[in-house]
This record gives structure tokens, sequence and C-alpha cells, in this order.
């Protein structure tokens, strides 16, 4: 079945809610991606930041092909070895509570939002809200939808759920004036991703930790995509001034397996209780053994510390192109602002032909989430392919 | 006269030929226990220095814990009615900027970044000239 095959099975059968390349993938190593012809990629986006420790990493390959051959799913009412270790793992690598384990990153965050409606509802609120960012991505089901507000707006999937709230971004006054009695939990994205890579200020977290501290509301931490070493730190919190009181895990955490977790602090860890919550497949053993393996070979100091020193490396070469105005993010986890002029989806397209996998989050945004795992001689050779492909759309 | 069947050398030239083959096998077995001695080693050395990154790790939390104090030894009790919190009885200090900066270089040991990756930070977040005094209280004096 080639791709115009797929095309026209996709035009048939498949719901039309995603825009795709027109590029058939059919197997991944490392950094590397090849299409049904043959081409080789260089993947910058590692499937939405998912493959941080590279396509077909063979520990996790390993670890899932043994877990299938054994035991693959028993549901929630029993116990399995992989989900328990994995929820220590996650405990005590961050936060020391306990860990809610779900299917992706918007259920971690349904998650949270129960926690933080529960605990506010303990404290005596009736109508409890969240705060979340303007431009922030939470998720796509209705709770984090509603704490999403440029999807929230959308009238056709109207009404949202009742008590959200969104603040301009990276504002503390706002904040602090936003956060009340009835702030049940600020919800925060370290660093905004879907929106085009935008860190929090300082001052904003400080702002959202004391306005929480004194109104008795939590700090959520959404690291879906900031967290399992994509900033260089196992958990982004960890070079930021303040420590959540919950944070969500998912996209990377199971190295291509889909799992999504929500840790608490011990304070919060009482919050949920039998009944509160649940999911028919989340912590299974065949997404939990691949975790594991993912956390044994990211949560790793020489690892973290080549993070923050090839995503420099990739930062300092892409500020010194053509074209390039801003770079943010931290370590490898980038947003490259190109100059006025450039269309960023047209460089994305052009860089997909060239053989190089970005996303363009934003119009004059490129994205760039390599694996965690690349190497010097492939940041080189995706910053050439960036610069060839910004001179020749450079603005007349 | 029938000549005698070369035999011996046969033997001799069987016996070199076994002799060389016991003595690759003895080179092999040896090479093998002084690989598994390395790995040994290596494996003994790799758990240690696991082991003292994990004492680290773990002292570097605790101090964590002391600058950023669990929420219920801070609010008691914590899942009170919002009402009975005036803005007043708000945590002092604990959560203020220079805490926040050492509450920040502290998570950022704890998650392996070295001594000048967390100056550069607390300089860049927080222009703190002189980070010689949050460094020091937690990773001790430089050498």
């Amino acid at each position: 079945m080639n791709l115009t095959d797929l095309q026209a099975l996709e035009q048939r059968y498949l719901m039309r809610t995603y825009k795709r390349a027109p590029v058939e993938f059919v197997r991944g190593e490392g950094a590397l991606l090849w299409d049904g012809e043959g081409k080789e990629y260089l993947d910058f986006l590692g499937g939405i930041s998912v493959c941080s420790v590279g396509h077909c990493n063979p520990d996790v390959v390993e670890a899932v092909r043994e877990q299938a051959g054994r035991l693959m799913h028993t549901s929630n009412l029993f116990y399995t070895e992989p989900m328990v270790r994995l929820a220590e793992r996650l405990s005590e690598s961050s936060l020391g509570g306990r860990v809610f384990f779900s299917n992706s990153g918007t259920e971690a965050n349904e998650c949270a939002i129960k926690i933080a409606r529960k605990h506010a509802h303990r404290r005596g609120i009736s109508a409890p809200e969240i705060i979340s960012f303007e431009r922030d991505f939470h998720g796509r089901t209705y709770g984090s939808l509603s704490a999403t507000p440029a999807l929230a707006a959308n009238p056709d999937m109207a009404p949202m759920l009742p008590g959200f709230r969104a603040v301009p971004f990276d504002d503390p006054e706002a904040l602090r004036a936003a956060v009340g009695e009835s702030t049940a939990a600020v919800l925060i994205e370290p660093i905004q991703g879907e929106a085009g890579i935008y860190p929090l200020g300082d001052e904003t977290l400080l702002a959202a930790r004391q306005a929480c501290d004194e109104s008795g509301a939590l700090l959520v931490f959404d690291e879906i995509q900031t967290g399992i070493g994509r900033t260089g730190s196992l958990w982004a919190y960890e070079q930021t001034p303040v420590r959540p009181d919950l944070l969500t895990s998912a996209k990377a955490l199971g190295g291509g397996m889909p799992i999504g977790a929500c840790v608490t602090s011990p304070e919060t860890s009482e919050v949920l209780e039998p009944g509160d919550h649940g999911s028919t497949f989340a912590g299974g053993p065949l997404a939990s053994v691949a975790a594991l393996a993912v956390l044994e070979i990211v949560d790793d100091a020489a690892l973290l510390r080549g993070v923050r020193e090839q995503g420099a490396k990739l930062r300092d070469a892409l500020l010194a192109l053509d074209g390039v105005g801003t770079v943010r993010g931290r370590g490898l986890m980038l947003g490259v602002g190109l100059d006025e002029g450039f269309e960023a989806a047209a460089v994305g397209a052009d860089l997909l032909e060239r053989g190089l996998i970005v996303n363009v989050p934003e119009p004059g945004t490129l994205r760039l989430l390599p694996p965690l795992t690349v190497d010097s001689d492939q940041i080189e050779r995706a910053v050439a392919t960036i610069a060839a492909a910004l001179l020749s759309y450079a603005p007349q | 006269m029938s000549k005698r069947p070369s035999e011996p050398r046969a033997l001799t030239s069987g016996t070199a030929e076994r002799l060389a083959a016991i003595v690759e096998a003895a080179e092999q077995a040896a090479a093998k226990v002084i690989d598994d001695a390395e790995e040994q080693a290596r494996r003994q050395l790799s758990e240690a220095s696991a082991r003292a990154d994990r004492i680290v790790a773990e002292r570097l939390r605790v101090l964590a814990d002391e600058l950023d104090p669990p929420a219920s030894s801070q609010r008691e009790p914590h899942l009170r009615p919002v009402s009975a919190v005036p803005q007043s009885e708000a945590p002092a200090g604990p959560r203020s900027g220079s805490a926040g900066a050492r509450l920040l270089a502290t998570q950022m040991a704890v998650s392996g970044s070295s001594r000048e990756e967390i100056a550069e930070r607390l300089r860049r977040g927080f222009d703190i000239a002189d980070t010689s005094e949050i460094l020091d209280a937690i990773l001790g004096p430089e050498e």
C-alpha cells in the first residue's frame, strides 16, 4: 500500500481532525525516521516530545517485548508489579506523594482538576475556580479543554465546564488579582509548549506559589511536555524557584507507549479516595514497563547534563543564523522565532522536504523537540538544514 | 619391508594441535576471567557511584524540604475554610524571592546541575551578583 492508497483510505474512513503531512513513516531508530520510499529524515519533533529516548529505543523495545509475552492487562482491580514500581519511582523522583495513572496527558490533567476541586470543596468552597494562563494548552477532554482558553473559545464545543478562568500570560499582578477565596488551583505550564515555547518567568512562578499559599489553593504544574528530562532536569520545576503541589506527566513518559500520571505532594495524597476516579487501562503492565525503561535512561545525571549542553549548543548555533530572531526555551525544548517576513509554515514544509522534521505551532515559530539522545553531528546537520531553508525563503 | 606408518609424526602433530587448542582455550578462559573481573569492577564502581548520587540527592531533597516546608506544616489545618485565612497570615519568608533562589539552587543541585550552571541561573533569574553564599550553603565551599 503506498501513500496515495493511504490517503484515499484516510479520506474515506478517518475523521478529519488532523491535517497530515504527505509522508508515511515506516521505520525509526534513534533520531532518525524512514518513509515508505526509503528516504531518511532527522526527527526534531520526536512525535511531539514523546520519543525522547529515540525511536525504538532497544531498552524500551525489549521491556515491552518481554512484558507483552508475559502479561498485558489485568485491570486495576488487581496488583501488577510494574505499576507499583513505576509509582514509587515517579513519587520518589518528584513530589513524594501518590500517583494516579492515566492513558494520556489530558487525562492526567483531569485527575489534577478533580483533586483540586475536591480539595477546594473540603475547604468549604462551593464553586471552585481553576486559573490558567492565556494560550496555555492542557488537553482536549472537557476539563482540560476548559483550562485551554484558545480552544475553549470554540462555540461549536460549548458549553465548557464552569469554574475556569484565564489570565494574561506571565503577568504576576494579573495572577495575584485573580487568585482569591474561591480559587481551587493555579494550573501552569512552566514552559508553554503548544503556544510556541514560552517559559514562565520566575516572578510569575513565585507570585503563583505565594498566591496559592495565601488562599489555600493548589499549584499544579502541567509537565506533560516539559517533564522527563526535556528541559535538562527530570522535571522542569527543578529549574524554577517553586515546587508545585501536583504535577502531571505523559508524552515522553512511555517512550511511545500511551501513559500519563498525576503525582501529588504528601499533603495532597489523601484527597482522592476509592470511587473518586478510575481508568480501565491506566497503569497497565505494558505501558508501565516502558515507562520504567524510559526513566532508567533519562533519570541519569550524565544524560541530563547532555541535554543542557546539546540544548545550549543548538540554541547558539540557531541564533547565529540569518533569519532567526530569538530562541526561547530550555534544554532541548526550543522555539525558534523567525525574523519578520519569514513564513514559518513554508519553512517547516521545506524542512520536511529536506529531511528535517520540525513543527510550526504559530506563525513565525519553529518548534524543536529532538530526542534527548540526539548527538552533535545530528544537531549540526539540523542547523545546516535550517540555515539552507531560511536562505531559500529569505524575504525579498 | 614395510615402512612403519608415520604414526608418531601424526601423533606429534595431533598432540601439538590438542596442546594449541588447550592453550587457546586457557587463554580464552583467562581473557574471560579478566573481562568478567573488569565488568564486575565497572558494575561495582557504577553502583557505588549511583549509591553516592542517591545519598547526595536525598540530602539535597531534605534540604529542599527545609527550604520549602510541606504545606501541612505551614498551614494548619491544611484543609481549612479559606475564609479563615487572612492575607496577613500568609507564610512569611519561605516563598519570598531569596527563599525562591535557595529553593531553585537546591532543586537544580538535586537534578544534577553543576555549580556553574546554578550560579548562572541565579545571576540571570534573580540578579544575584555573588552567588557563593547560596552555593556554599548547598554544595559546600569550593575546593
